[in-house]
């Protein structure tokens, strides 16, 4: 790989036409210098700091170089490095002295430019690169000479023979019957054959060896657990998991239905370009087919940073650059996974190997510029509906966003206003603040509403009829988020007292507040004088609820009733009973509400006057800069609103994958776009602060007949205008006089990518794949780097081989991807014995010419299923919400995902390992341990590695004492005798009977500690870990 | 480049690149070839989770104090994480020279005083973003979104562990919860997975998980020992069956070095053997983990951190190469980091006094030792906070700017890089020092080279330092 750095400049000479004579002596060593060191800020495109490059005959005019005076020249200054720092290039290493010399010696020279020789950035054009090649199709004539001959060998045994005899390799025999059997069925579907499978394999193999085979092959090939195996590998390279990651690291709890979806489609062996698309534009290419959307949990299936997106916002430059990093995410899903091309290596520059432009990425950015990832419908809800549903969310999000501008544009005129008055309430409260900070035990929440008018209450029983003098309501004070004091409490509500629990007879009422609205007490206590009469039961009906942010509920912070004289408070403690209740943590719970524990703002009776008289002034100011008419707007909206939201509530609620989405309600700041494409700009080196040209979709040129532009622009009569988001620095708009409607069809985009994608002509998704496949099967893939096929990353052992099955793949009317599974694992190659040969080693110690098989390790997931299914208690009940093998702790933040706490022994976690919860930001200890994937990124290929802790997780994992705990009970329960017993555990967990010594060693430890703790040796055997 | 060994490995059919030492990750890829001789071995990462003020700590702005109350004027318009930007705030705590530097610090950091000649103050930092999480992941990883390797992996991955039984890089998380992003603060991502950090918790009866065997009916010390010298047989004659396959035996080894692991990590964390002057010094409470943290309190904070700080320093005099130690949780109820929108000094105080007494008495200890000389400790935390208020006690993020401390292994006491007088940005906007910086001049002074220590992935060769970074020479003794 190494002469492939000097690549890019080499190229660029070409490009620019001009050799290395034609210029100055200097020219062409300083151009190279500028290129490679300068051009990216400094360019006519983007000339940072008012100086571009791109011309260097025009330094002289500019001022940077001075030819008389050299020394003075302000490049150079820029340029030399003063106690090892320059100020150019910025935050970078300087030049080396060898480059100011010469940058020196060109300007003293007289800083002479050919004028037609303009610097552009350093660019890669050609494709003449290996996986850039059309596919070689063996069904075309002149390659007759690179096909296997029909009907005789077999064609994946034909290439392989064919290089080891050109290597002089002669490759070891084929492995026993049992090797093969474990070795099939650990491949084909991640679990260990059963004895009974193990017997009639070698049973039908002595017969006719390959008819056993090919009998094996296809009947594990039908079996489900073919789709369980083969997703947990797709799914490891689309990055899968179930929390968001990032800060909080919620969970998303609809994401499994994606992976359901994966197994399916393995399992119907659904043909791959249909696989393809559904990934990328199900829903515009198969409309009506429930695939089609839950195929797009694909582009969701990655992190997604839920502070940026939810919390911070597009309108912030913050928000903008979650939402880029977010596309970026996607885009490089889609490239690496489906193209194995590293697109998102042209972010800040073009791609330095590849020639992918900078255009093509973030043309690409275009293509996703509408969607986010977020729950939709993917079944349940008929097409009309799902309409009719979008243009009601699209309404309220309308709706919502009115709201928040016109909340903001008073918030920030009020603030203005009242700087004065807030620093004197700050400073009452500094002084006469009780230091008490309110306890966490808030008080009493009904559960939230959509719509204000709803009637909610909370009742308190006394234990006995009393005789109350006063009745004291103290609202809640929420120290969360800054909300403070009166959240929740009701607009509209009325005291009553009874002594019929029911509320049916005998009721009083002791105050109502039900005919007009009442003020927000805040941190003041609303008094109520008791009738003198007694009473046991006390009810507190809202009518109009308390307002939150965009919902509505009943919030209460404590009530006492006092006896005659205030010396005793008969709710202290009472049994307290609501219409509804949220009941969280510490926080907010019925019985807060009569716990004592309330908010005392301020400890001076005459300092809480002041407050409240500022308080009233300040309220008085906020009235007066409230615009006119703007109230009965809000009040027009909230209306509007709470209609919608009913209309909303209405639609059947239908089925949820987490996927790519343009439509769902909003939530925080996170809006969506109902399809109108964000604005999307070339941002020079990557950063949002330098937007360059306007984008519409594509894809990068990587073979001739690609089409590189996707989708029309709207006309400015039928088309939106952008949304809120505006080019970002003001200084750098560079269309914005003349700009058209940067507005297309995102779903017809889509769509045409997915086409790109899926062309027969496309050189690389039909290598892409069967490479995989080929790695999921041998255990090595033919090219080393299967997310890059580009010149970062290997060649292909066997190109003619791969090519041959990728034109096989490409051209099979059904594009079956388990015909080529078939294909692959009837080779010999496949059947080889793992031996490993010590002069062939010394040959190709890699293997890399298919002389052996490979042995591996289980993986992870293999390792933790062969335990439950030795153990007799792996659940294969298949699909559904996933398995969690952990507890989590603090939920309503940022959760706490505590594997440590969970119980092995619980029945319902022992399902296949493909059905866990995948969690993000705390990954399961056991399984990362022994390298299952990282769920942040695409991982192409696990790791192999052999650690200290990976012996102490595997010995002492409270999962592996489960497991061999049950395994140890059957064999108590299969046999009284101690050599069965061996020989019962050592079939389920290595599918084999013990060797002689194995068996003296095992039958010792048997006698001395029993088969639960012989069970827990043989979890931890080699020749269980690994799959000769 | 792709590194021989990182290439050998990626063929799950190849054993010449497996050595034993694999293990224990006791080999780097640079181990015996330094690009150049190092200064420092180790390094020790001290991380402020929830976003530390620096203008309550480190930087102090009398200006604060001059303009306190009055409406904030940086002169451009400000967008916070948070809120709208409030009046100027002053920190409500007094700062006061120390040592012969004269440097200010606040009496919230005041235990650093003794050392402060000897901290290289960075005050001109500057991040990305004002998101805790794209802000942590940069501090750690050096990329502002996941899946990239944490300083500390590539560090391993570099010059391997100098013991035998411990592993490499070990994460020393709060107790009561995992900052933002969690795990992935200490993830190799693409590197080997030897070189993740190894999360020990020293208060729970389980410090390394799975450590030791769990409760179990037929799990005895007996059944154990005979369960191992079972297993090394069997394993030893299926390796022998298999010779050519490195991978086998070095199972084998595993397990002796799994149960080196048990006695010198039970070792390492035994506290209880430190003369109680030093656990003085560290700030241990008489009660011990169980101190009461009902509400924040300096008293818990000072043990929490200096328990860490102390396990931290037993664990590099026993080899570990690179140490985090963490300071805060998440942003849970109630909050225990320095994430402070509310109220600065209910959660500074505690929290600051604490750190500062604790890696006051890591410096001091490592310098009795002799090992502050080659030892790296790094302060810093994802961003600062505002010099305005939020609410009336509270301050927002600050991307713009903020403090990183750096002291020991080759570097030299000072101030580089400051901020304005305000503490909102640079104080010269032409010079500021971002992570990058920081990990190339550390990656240096441990003798490599940042821009030559990469590996490919998907198609880039990647480095802890992206496409940038300088090393700072000037803070080099």
């Amino acid at each position: 790989m190494k002469n492939h750095s000097a690549l890019p400049i080499l190229l660029l000479l070409l490009t620019c036409g001009v050799s290395h004579a034609e210029g100055g002596s200097f020219e062409a060593e300083v151009a190279s210098i500028f290129q490679r060191r300068c051009l990216s800020c400094h360019n006519d495109d983007e000339p940072k700091g008012d100086l571009s490059l791109s011309l260097p005959s025009t330094l002289a005019e500019s001022g940077f170089v001075d030819s008389d005076d050299v020394d003075s020249s302000y490049l150079l200054e820029l340029i030399t490095p003063n106690d090892g720092k320059a100020e150019m290039p910025k935050d970078a290493e300087p030049l080396s002295s060898h480059e100011i010399e010469v940058v020196r010696e060109w300007i003293a020279s007289g800083a002479e430019w050919t004028e037609a020789r303009r610097l552009e950035p350093p660019v890669v054009t050609d494709r003449d690169w290996w996986s850039l090649q059309p596919i070689v199709s063996p069904s075309t004539k002149e390659n007759e000479q690179s096909r296997p001959p029909r009907g005789e060998e077999h064609p994946v045994d034909w290439f392989i023979d064919a290089k080891l005899a050109e290597k002089g390799i002669r490759p070891v025999g084929q492995a026993d019957p049992i090797t093969l059997i474990r070795r099939l069925t650990l491949d084909l579907t991640g679990l260990p054959p059963s004895p009974a499978e193990v017997d009639a394999f070698v049973r039908a193999f002595r017969d006719d060896a390959e008819v056993a085979w090919s009998t094996a092959v296809d009947r594990l090939l039908h079996s489900t657990a073919f789709g369980e195996k083969w997703a947990q590998h797709w799914l490891d390279a689309a990055r899968y998991a179930e929390t968001h990651g990032y800060d909080k690291d919620k969970p998303r709890n609809n994401a499994w239905p994606y992976r359901d979806y994966v197994i399916r489609s393995f399992n119907s062996d659904k043909p791959y370009s249909r696989f393809v698309q559904e990934q990328v534009a199900g829903d515009i290419l198969f409309p009506g087919d429930p695939d089609g959307i839950l195929g797009l949990g694909f582009l969701a299936a990655g992190p997604w940073d839920f502070i940026g997106h939810w919390e911070v916002g597009e309108s912030k430059l913050d928000g903008r650059i979650a939402k880029h990093l977010d596309r970026d995410e996607m885009v490089s899903a889609v490239f690496n996974v489906f193209m194995s091309t590293t697109v998102q290596c042209a972010q800040c520059h073009h791609h330095k190997f590849d020639p992918i432009r900078m255009e093509d990425y973030y043309r690409l950015h275009a293509v996703f510029a509408a969607v986010d990832r977020a729950d939709r419908v993917y079944r349940g809800l008929p097409p009309e509906q799902q309409q009719r549903r979008d243009s009601v969310l699209a309404n309220i999000n309308r709706l919502k966003r009115e709201q928040e501008s016109l909340t903001t544009q008073i918030n920030r005129k009020v603030a203005a206003k009242t700087s004065g008055i807030d620093r004197q309430i700050a400073k009452l409260k500094e002084t006469y603040g009780t230091g008490l900070s309110p306890e966490p035990q808030y008080g009493y929440h009904s559960e939230i509403s959509k719509v204000r008018d709803e009637t909610k209450w909370v009742q308190l029983d006394l234990g006995k009829p009393r005789m109350a003098e006063e009745v004291r309501i103290i609202p809640a004070y929420d120290q969360f988020n800054n909300i403070g004091a009166g959240f929740g409490f009701p607009t509209r509500y009325r005291v009553q007292v009874s002594n019929d629990a029911e509320f049916q007879s005998n009721v009083r009422l002791l105050f109502d507040g039900t005919k007009n609205d009442q003020p927000n007490p805040k941190s003041g206590t609303v008094l109520v004088s008791g009738d003198g009469k007694t009473f046991r039961f006390l009810r507190v009906t809202a009518t109009k609820l308390g307002e939150r942010r965009n919902d509505y509920i009943f919030a209460l912070g404590e009530i006492e009733v006092t006896s005659e004289g205030g010396a005793e408070n008969f709710a202290r403690g009472a049994q307290v009973t609501a219409k509804d209740s949220i009941e969280l943590g510490v926080r907010w719970g019925r019985t807060n509400l009569v716990d004592g524990i309330y908010f005392r703002e301020l400890s001076d009776p005459s300092a809480l006057t002041e407050l409240r008289e500022l308080e009233a002034k300040r309220a008085a100011i906020e009235k007066a800069v409230r615009p006119p008419g703007i109230d009965e707007r809000l009040d027009e909206i909230h209306q509007e609103l709470d209609r919608l939201n009913q209309e909303l509530d209405g639609f059947p609620a239908g089925s949820l994958v987490y996927a790519a989405a343009t439509h769902f309600p909003r939530g925080g700041r996170f809006t969506a776009t109902e399809g109108k494409p964000r604005p999307i700009h070339l941002l020079h080196r990557g950063d949002l602060r330098s937007p360059g040209d306007w984008m519409t979709p594509g894809a990068p040129p990587l073979w001739d007949e690609a089409p590189a532009e996707f989708a029309a622009l709207r006309t400015e009569a039928s088309g939106n205008r952008f949304l809120a988001e505006q080019p970002l620095a003001s200084s750098s708009n560079p269309q914005e006089d003349s700009r058209p409607t940067f507005d297309w069809d995102e779903g017809e985009a889509r769509a045409e990518l997915a086409r790109y994608l899926t062309r027969p002509d496309n050189p690389l998704v039909w290598r892409s794949i069967v490479n995989r496949l080929w790695l999921w099967t041998f255990g090595a893939p033919l090219v080393g780097t299967p997310n890059d096929f580009g010149r970062g990353g290997v060649k292909p052992t066997h190109p003619e081989l791969l090519d041959y099955l990728a034109a096989t793949l490409r051209d099979d009317p059904d594009g079956s991807l388990k015909s080529i599974i078939r294909l692959l694992v009837t080779s010999q190659a496949y059947r080889r014995s793992s031996e490993i040969d010590p002069h062939l080693s010394k040959l190709d110690s890699e293997n890399a010419w298919l002389w052996r098989a490979n042995r591996r390790r289980l993986t992870a997931e293999e390792f933790r299923d062969s335990l439950l299914a030795s153990a007799g208690v792996l659940n294969r009940e298949g699909g559904g919400k996933s398995f969690q093998d952990f507890v989590i702790e603090k939920p309503e933040h940022s959760p706490h995902y505590e594997y440590h706490l969970h119980d092995p022994a619980d029945a319902k976690t022992h399902r296949r390992s493909i059905y866990r919860f995948v969690v993000r930001s705390q990954p399961q200890p056991l399984l990362t341990t022994l390298d299952c994937a990282d769920p942040s990124i695409s991982v192409p290929r696990r790791d192999e590695s052999t650690t200290a802790l990976q012996a102490l997780a595997a010995w002492n994992s409270r999962l592996v004492e489960f497991a061999a705990s049950e395994l140890g009970k059957r064999m108590e329960d299969e046999s009284n005798s101690p050599d069965h017993q061996v020989y019962f555990a050592c079939r389920l967990v290595l599918s084999r009977p013990a060797t002689p010594l194995e068996q003296a060693i095992l039958r010792e430890h048997l006698d001395r500690h029993g088969p639960r703790s012989l069970a827990r040796v043989l979890f931890n055997m080699n020749a269980f870990l690994y799959v000769d | 480049m792709i590194a021989r060994r990182q290439f050998l490995r990626a063929f799950s059919g190849s054993f010449a690149g497996l050595a034993l030492t694999d293990l224990m990750a006791k080999d780097g890829i640079l181990s015996g070839q330094h690009h150049h001789p190092p200064r420092a071995k180790r390094v020790v990462q001290l991380f402020m989770a929830g976003a530390a003020s620096h203008v309550d700590t480190f930087d102090h702005k009398p200006l604060l104090n001059e303009k306190d109350g009055q409406p904030w004027d940086p002169g451009e318009e400000v967008e916070l994480f948070q809120s709208t930007p409030g009046a100027c705030f002053a920190s409500p705590w007094s700062f006061q020279p120390y040592g012969e530097s004269g440097k200010m610090l606040s009496e919230i950091v005041a235990p650093l005083g003794d050392v402060v000649d000897q901290l290289a103050f960075v005050h001109n930092m500057v991040g990305k973003t004002g998101v805790h999480s794209q802000g942590t992941l940069l501090q750690t990883t050096g990329f502002n979104f996941p899946g990239f390797p944490s300083a500390g992996s590539w560090i391993s991955y570099a010059l391997g562990s100098e013991s035998d039984n411990l592993p490499s890089f070990v994460v020393l998380p709060d107790h009561r919860g995992l900052a933002s992003n969690g795990a992935k603060n200490w993830s190799t991502a693409f590197l080997p997975a030897e070189h993740q950090g190894t999360i020990i918790r020293p208060t729970r009866d389980e410090p390394i998980a799975d450590l030791y065997p769990p409760e179990s009916e037929f799990i005895t010390k007996a059944s154990d020992e005979a369960g191992l010298a079972a297993l090394k047989k069997l394993n030893l004659d299926h390796a022998r069956k298999r010779s050519g396959d490195d991978r086998l035996a070095a199972r084998v080894r595993s397990y002796e070095l799994a149960a080196a692991m048990q006695l010198s990590a039970t070792d390492a964390l035994d506290v209880s053997s430190e003369p109680q002057s030093i656990q003085n010094m560290y700030g241990l409470a008489p009660e011990g983990p169980a101190v009461d943290d009902s509400t924040i309190n300096e008293k818990a904070e000072s043990e929490f951190f200096g328990r860490k700080c102390l396990v931290a320093r037993r664990l590099l005099e026993r080899g570990v190469r690179f140490v985090q130690v963490w300071s805060g949780n998440d942003n849970g109820f109630p909050r225990r980091n320095w994430d402070s929108h509310g109220d600065v000094k209910r959660d500074h105080a505690p929290l600051a006094l604490g750190m500062a007494r604790g890696a006051s008495a890591l410096i001091k200890d490592l310098s009795q030792r002799g090992m502050l000389d080659d030892t790296i400790i790094l302060w810093t935390t994802e961003f600062g906070r505002m010099p305005c208020s939020q609410g009336s006690k509270g301050r927002d993020h600050n991307p713009f700017v903020f403090t990183n401390w750096l002291c020991g292994g080759g570097f030299k006491g000072g101030i580089y890089g400051e901020s304005d007088h305000w503490g909102y940005k640079p104080l010269d906007r032409g010079r500021q020092t971002q992570v990058y910086d920081i990990h190339a001049t550390i990656l240096h002074l441990l003798g490599i080279d940042h821009t030559k220590l990469s590996v490919r992935n998907n198609g880039i060769d990647r480095r802890l330092t992206d496409v940038h970074g300088r090393v700072i020479h000037e803070m080099i003794a």
